[in-house]
């Protein structure tokens, strides 16, 4: 079946065809003056009548005329495709740890065994199951049996790469010719373990068309809202009273919390990821043990420094000649005014050191959480002012592997979402990929266009009495 | 200008290979003021010899041959092809209407030197002396009759400077080669035939030669356009001898006008050949030597 991307271009081409073939009736090249010794035997016609037409005037108006229509078919766009034999589905199911939340496994594979396969019990298209890998199962190896494997070997323990999806499109898709268009669609609990840095740019490459994403994870802070009223940003909390915290809440903000202060213990939200004390707020280890991160400095700490921190030494010790802390090679925060002399306690991680190598901040778990101790103040001197100090305030919240973890399995967030959906058509035509047996052949009627207007062009500058 | 040069430029070596085997039997019996060959004591024995004979009384014994009878102990005496030479004028019509050429095919002037040349060495090679006129802006006798063995070339070099111009009649040039042509000679015109007067003076003058007793042959050359076989295009057309008088036509879509030019030449073949004169018609897409071949078979014929 003969497809036309933008057929317009066919009838602007056919209508410019018009345009040489009026001017060659139109036009009236004056006749030419030749010697004939018997002319006296000729029978004189009106001059006007005389209409002189070379050969070759002939050749150029049906040059000039296959030339326009060999482009207008060609920027049309046209494609040979078998007929239609309906939309073949590739369905990527995500069997990554994160589908073990709750019931989203089984979940997956039902919406994955109804998209793939028909009442009739024939598949209608092809299986990618990946984790930190994908496996192909083509359209001629599934059956319902297959659905009913996945559904009780469960899940693994790995976490899913959306890049290994990704990648296995288009193999998917190229699969055995029979559909003339094509649809994708992943099934996942979408977390952000399995999401990369320049992941937008495989997407793109991967498929030109949508992705759908049914929602499948149904523990998800997710269910049923749309993605672009998704919860995406982890809620963090800054204690502070009196004008404190204007300068941690927006670096917080800036590094992708929803960060808000808080003057008590009690006003901070059940859903904080993220307390950060920079006045005494009480005991702040029942929130760390419970899988938050507690960051404190040494006004968090306050005058006696809990035995929960993780650090030794006192908060009443300080040097007003603080220096600059060191979180690494890469990352240096100046402009501190205080520092308190601490020791790491053993299990704990110096997270950054002072000019002289000394322990600056520190680092430890404490049950599903996280805490971290800052000996110096966080929003004194121009220490806040430092452009490292977002940076520096991220690195401190990601102190602890388990709190990674724990981001790892947090929701996609919208952006992300947004880019694994892709902005394309939800289906495909097989032409537009190439695939499914469809030949796009508009570049060779360009390229004959090409060939024609060098023919027309060689012919109507030839060296004259050449004809 | 080299000779091999001339000769290959107007005979080429499939002209003469054709022509080669080809004489030229004249019809008309003249006497030329060289005798005959075999009568002539110059003329030795062995290039015109034809045939023995047994010896008869009152044969000459000058004839007989004596080693054949030394041989055979018979007498016999050997005979001669009796030969007379004749003298004849190419005539070639050198007007502008010749310069006219179809396509790839050669102009009619050089059509007709091709003819022309050809006639020359077939003449030549029969031991008749032959000259050259011509006829454009002027009449010309540009060679008189010679029998000498530097003729041909000579004549092919006036051939090669035949330049066409004007547009004479041949009726002027046919009358002053009757005046240098002795009496029974031969004159062959080659020309398109395109008079003003529709060929009367053309006529005239070759029934004139006619009745003195030369050999008067008339070769037409004309290109398959003019002859309307060969259909042109729209146009503006002009006689080349008339140029100012333009005509708006189409000869692809002239009906009438094949059948005018073929009753024009019709007209004048009849008028000459009522005066005894031989009249062949030839068009520039013949093959020269086929032309001329035919020409010769018919004449034996």
């Amino acid at each position: 079946m003969l497809t036309l991307g933008a057929p317009l271009f066919l009838l602007a081409g056919a209508l410019a065809a018009l345009i040489p073939l009026a001017l060659h009736l139109i036009r009236r090249r004056p006749p030419t003056r030749s010697p004939l010794p018997t002319a006296r035997f000729l029978s004189e016609d009106a001059r006007s009548s005389i209409r002189v037409s070379r050969p070759t005037d002939r050749l150029l108006m049906a040059l000039r005329i296959l030339l326009l229509l060999l482009a207008g078919a060609a920027l049309a766009r046209p494609s040979w495709a078998p007929a239609p034999r309906g939309t073949r589905e590739v369905v990527l199911l995500d069997r990554g740890a994160a589908m073990r939340d709750s019931d989203a496994w089984r979940r997956g594979v039902e919406e994955a065994r109804r998209t793939l396969i028909a009442r009739d019990g024939s598949a209608r298209g092809d299986l990618v199951v990946f984790d930190t890998s994908a496996v192909h199962l083509p359209q001629r190896r599934l059956t319902g049996a297959t659905f009913d494997s996945l559904a009780a070997a469960g899940p693994t323990a790995n976490p899913a790469s959306y890049a290994a999806a990704l990648r296995a499109i288009d193999p998917a898709v190229r699969g055995p010719r029979g559909a003339d268009s094509v649809r994708v669609t992943m099934l996942s609990a979408l977390r952000r373990g399995g999401w990369r840095p320049g992941m937008a740019a495989l997407r793109q490459a991967a498929w030109p068309g949508a992705i759908r994403l049914p929602n499948v994870a149904s523990s998800s802070p997710l269910d049923g809202a749309p993605i672009s009223q998704a919860e995406t940003r982890q809620s963090a909390a800054v204690i502070a009273s009196g004008g404190a915290g204007r300068f941690v809440v927006p670096a917080l903000e800036a590094t992708g919390w929803t960060a808000r202060a808080v003057d008590r213990l009690p006003a901070v939200p059940s859903d904080a990821r993220l307390i950060v004390a920079i006045r005494p707020a009480g005991d702040l280890r029942a929130l760390a043990q419970a899988g938050a991160t507690v960051v404190l400095d040494l006004g968090g700490a306050g005058s006696s420094m809990p035995r929960w921190l993780p650090v030794q030494g006192s908060a009443t010790r300080q040097r007003s000649d603080a220096g600059d802390l060191w979180f690494g090679p890469d990352l240096q925060l100046p402009g501190a005014t205080v520092r308190a002399d601490i020791r790491p306690k053993r299990g704990a991680t110096v997270l950054a050191a002072w000019d002289d190598g000394r322990p600056a901040v520190v680092a430890a778990r404490l049950g599903k959480g996280c805490v971290v101790f800052a000996g110096t103040r966080l929003e004194d001197g121009a220490l806040p002012l430092s452009p490292s100090f977002p940076r520096a305030l991220e690195r401190m919240a990601r102190a602890c592997d388990g709190a990674r973890t724990a981001d790892a399995m947090m929701p996609l967030d919208a952006g992300a979402r947004a880019i694994l959906a892709g902005r394309g058509a939800a289906v495909v035509n097989a032409a537009a990929d190439g695939g499914a047996g469809a030949v796009a052949f508009g570049r060779w009627l360009m390229a004959g266009a090409l060939l024609v207007a060098i023919a027309e062009t060689i012919l109507a500058y030839r060296p004259r009495g050449a004809a | 200008m080299p000779a091999s040069a001339t000769t290959g430029s107007f005979l080429p070596p499939r002209l003469l290979e054709r022509l080669g085997g080809l004489e030229v039997v004249a019809k008309t019996v003249v006497r030329g003021f060289l005798a005959g060959s075999h009568r002539s004591p110059r003329h030795g024995a062995g290039e015109d010899f034809a045939k023995h004979r047994d010896y008869q009384q009152g044969d000459d014994i000058r004839y007989l041959d004596w080693k054949l009878f030394a041989r055979t102990d018979r007498l016999h005496v050997r005979e001669f092809e009796e030969r007379s030479n004749l003298s004849a004028y190419l005539v070639l019509d050198a007007s502008l209407s010749m310069e006219f050429a179809d396509g790839d095919d050669p102009s009619k002037l050089r059509y007709a030197c091709y003819v022309a040349a050809a006639l020359a060495h077939l003449m030549l090679g029969s031991g008749d002396a032959v000259g050259l006129a011509a006829f454009g802006a002027q009449p010309q006798l540009l060679s008189p009759p010679r029998a000498r063995r530097g003729q041909l070339h000579d004549l092919l070099l006036q051939l090669e400077r035949l330049r066409p111009a004007g547009s004479g009649s041949a009726a002027d040039v046919l009358d002053r080669v009757g005046g240098a042509l002795p009496r029974g000679g031969r004159v062959v015109l080659v020309s398109d035939l395109l008079e003003d007067d529709d060929g009367d003076a053309l006529v005239a003058s070759a029934g004139r030669l006619r009745a003195r007793g030369d050999e008067v042959i008339v070769m037409r050359v004309l290109t398959p356009v003019e002859a309307g076989e060969r259909g042109g295009g729209p146009g503006l057309f002009f006689d080349p001898e008339r140029p100012a008088r333009e005509i708006a036509a189409v000869p692809e879509a002239d009906a009438g006008y094949a059948r005018r030019v073929a009753e024009y030449y019709a007209r004048i073949a009849d008028r000459l050949r009522e005066r005894g004169v031989e009249y062949v018609a030839l068009t520039t897409e013949q093959p020269v030597e086929s032309a001329l071949a035919a020409w010769v078979a018919a004449r034996r014929g």
